[in-house]
């Protein structure tokens, strides 16, 4: 069986590097699969670009440039992209960490900075010159009177939704705003997000389709 | 064994050292026998409230460093006949000649030999604080009703939170000036205990005679009608495990006509 497989799709070529085969195996294989074509005479003149799919074996760095290398010798190709079905456990966990709601309930305390990753509901409570700051939305059902920072550190499509009235700031990538004194409303559905002119501004819940239509669709809005 | 209890704030002049004083010597009173140790290194003043200044020999410093013999360096308070110690800071020098492993091996070998071992800290969160913490077994948290002190002692309750001590800190709120909180016009009790989410430990009224026997070398304790000084007490039984009370906000004042005549007629 040979290591290194040439298929054809409707987008173009993929070559398949088959995970049994050992990369000495794969290396001998493309060679020969690529000196092949390149004799090939019935074979056009124009550039093929490869897809390159290792199944499931990720391969180092310094493997992909060995197959890299490989084919930059033979003009007629390039490699697209590599892939693999597989992930390491670390990408893997970072990526739940992002894509995940993150329960918190603690008290974040004056000069506190609670940092985390993702969308966060937050059942806490946060003192005076407390921080919470998360790469993704915040979902606040607990009392804040300190800060809350989404979209850290420059996502502007993020929002928090809350009650925000007794927070000192509210910041959203790097638009802030301090609150004022009964300047929102004490409503547990108000919207901080930023606009169009990346100024902050706030909302109500109910006006959610029209300030980020594309969290209302994610969470089944229609 | 004995148990280590700092008494912090975070914010300076709130009466950590006058709350030392004389939670020691209500505890020395009851018969328990109690070193106070002062960490606040270079701005030393445990000694001079508790009227010891002048018996200084060493320091804490030397002990650290190995100039003198920890019993040696202790300074005995003779009004209370064996029950009370102090391990007096040094004074020329700063909070930095001290390290953390250091204050907590002289606190470990203080505390066999006596029931509380107290630790002043010094003011501030810095290397000070952290030596002060390293030996505690238990925390009090000193505030006083005003914003800057709770908002102080909160980042501290945080601090201590993140690297906890065997026994969760309490709160001690000091300086309590009974016409301002019956008028509302200074912080409740309650809404400080609830916003810093910590045990309380006791209050401590306001009193003028706390400054005028703490000038004399004489903790207010010592007198016993004193409502500073009850409230200290009190302090130190409910940390014997006693239920005790907490005072009354609202004061007593002069007693009504009518009730001054009718207690003429209780009296036989």
């Amino acid at each position: 069986m040979q290591a290194a497989v040439l298929r054809g799709t409707q987008n173009g070529y993929d070559l398949v590097i088959k995970q049994s085969a050992g990369l000495d195996q794969v290396m001998i294989d493309l060679k020969t699969l690529l000196e092949n074509l390149r004799v090939d005479p019935k074979a056009d003149a124009g550039k093929i670009s490869l897809d390159v799919l290792t199944e499931d074996r990720i391969l180092t760095a310094e493997e992909k440039q060995r197959i890299e290398h490989l084919v930059s010798q033979y003009p007629r190709f390039e490699i697209h992209k590599m892939t693999a079905n597989v992930m390491t456990i670390a990408d893997a966990l970072q990526l739940k960490e992002r894509d995940n709601v993150h329960l918190l309930s603690k008290v974040i305390r004056n000069g506190q900075d609670v940092e985390m990753q993702g969308d966060v509901l937050f059942l806490g409570t946060i003192h005076e010159g407390g921080k919470l700051c998360t790469t993704g939305n915040i979902f606040s059902m607990g009392n804040v009177n300190g800060i809350l920072q989404a979209g850290y550190p420059e996502d502007e499509t993020k929002l928090i939704m809350g009650n925000l009235q007794t927070a000192q700031q509210v910041r959203i990538a790097e638009q802030f705003d301090i609150v004022e004194a009964n300047e929102l409303a004490a409503s547990n559905q108000t919207i901080a997000y930023v606009n169009d002119l990346h100024v902050l501004s706030y909302g109500q819940l109910d006006q959610l389709k029209k300030i980020n239509p594309k969290l209302y669709n994610q969470i089944g809005g229609i | 064994m004995g148990k280590a209890i700092v008494i912090t704030s975070g914010k300076g002049g709130v009466g950590k050292t006058t709350t030392s004083a004389n939670i020691g010597t209500a505890l020395a009173l009851m018969g328990k026998r109690v070193c106070l140790m002062d960490l606040d290194i270079g701005l030393r003043n445990l000694d001079v409230v508790l009227g010891l200044d002048n018996r200084i020999i060493y320091d804490i410093v030397d002990v650290a460093e190995g100039r003198a013999k920890l019993p040696q360096a202790l300074v005995k308070d003779k009004r209370f006949d064996d029950k009370l110690y102090l391990l007096p800071a040094a004074q020329n020098t700063d909070k930095t000649a001290l390290k953390p492993e250091q204050v907590k091996a002289i606190v470990d070998e203080l505390k066999p030999e006596y029931d509380y071992v107290l630790i002043d800290c010094p003011a501030g969160i810095e290397q000070g604080f952290m030596n002060a913490v390293a030996g505690a077994d238990a925390a009090i948290v000193v505030t006083t009703p005003e914003i800057s002190a709770v908002r102080d002692a909160d980042r501290v309750v945080g601090l201590l939170e993140q690297h906890p001590l065997t026994e969760a800190p309490r709160l001690l709120i000091n300086r309590i000036r009974r016409n301002m909180m019956q008028d509302g016009t200074m912080m409740d009790i309650d809404e400080i205990t609830h916003h810093l989410g910590i045990e309380l430990l006791g209050i401590i009224f306001d009193d003028d005679a706390v400054i005028t026997t703490s000038n004399q070398g004489e903790p207010i304790v010592m007198n016993t009608d004193n409502p500073a000084s009850q409230g200290y007490r009190n302090v130190a039984r409910r940390m014997e495990g006693e239920t005790v009370p907490l005072m009354k906000i609202e004061d007593q004042g002069q007693p009504g006509f009518w009730h001054r005549v009718s207690s003429w007629f209780h009296r036989g």
